[in-house]
């Protein structure tokens, strides 16, 4: 069963017009855990980790050793690869890839490598609401 | 309340929320009208990586790398 998530308002004052697909999720390396929010984004190629919450899951810098070239604004933010443990709420955790950016301008985005890959999503925005769930479990 | 008597009191504001001002009245416009107005000057960041294909393929390669590890 997808798990249904509700639009998130960033700026109350815009209302819905501020209105974002976030998902609650919990982020792990080795045995620390951090609960994030992720901006569920189709048009990201890829995940994205900021600065700090790597920093909150004992990530080390200098071990990582693989480095993430990002495009747009991100460009000028060096990246690295990480993998982490991701869980939604009633799904069992997945590995997934993230470019942990040196930025801490941008929020957990999760994208096409490979959220999109390991989870079906079925936006509903004119009602406010996404649905996530493990890969192939959707309808066509 | 009218505008005469709203004018004295979002002239007095400070600059960021009398820009707030703006863009809450443009969106309640635009709701009513059923249209996006966007302000031709208006610079907005897109943080969105849309096109980092080679990152992407960083990625699934550090996967498949640890995965085999």
């Amino acid at each position: 069963m997808p798990q249904r998530f509700p639009y998130v308002e960033v700026d109350p004052i815009l209302g819905s017009a501020s209105a974002l697909p976030y998902a609650p999720i919990t982020l792990q390396l080795g045995d620390r855990k951090v609960q994030a929010s992720g901006l569920i984004d189709s048009g990201s190629t890829l995940n994205v980790l900021p600065f700090d919450i790597g920093l909150q899951l004992g990530a080390v810098w200098d071990e990582q050793s693989v480095p993430v070239r990002l495009g747009g604004n991100l460009a000028e933010s060096e990246a690295r690869g990480l993998v982490l443990l991701g869980q939604i709420e009633g799904f069992a955790p997945v590995r997934l890839a993230f470019a942990w950016s040196q930025s801490n301008r941008i929020p957990v985005i999760l994208g096409q490598t490979n959220f999109f890959l390991e989870f079906d999503v079925r936006f509903c925005g004119s009602q406010m609401f996404f649905e996530i769930a493990p890969r192939s479990s959707l309808g066509a | 309340m009218t505008l005469a008597e709203l004018l004295p009191a979002l002239h007095g504001l400070p600059k960021c929320e009398k820009l707030r001002a703006i863009q809450v009245l443009a969106a309640d416009v635009a709701r009513e009208d059923g249209e996006m107005l966007v302000p031709s000057e208006a610079a907005y960041p897109v943080w969105s990586p849309f096109d980092a294909f080679d990152g992407a393929a960083t990625l699934m390669r550090l996967l498949k790398d640890e995965k085999a590890a």
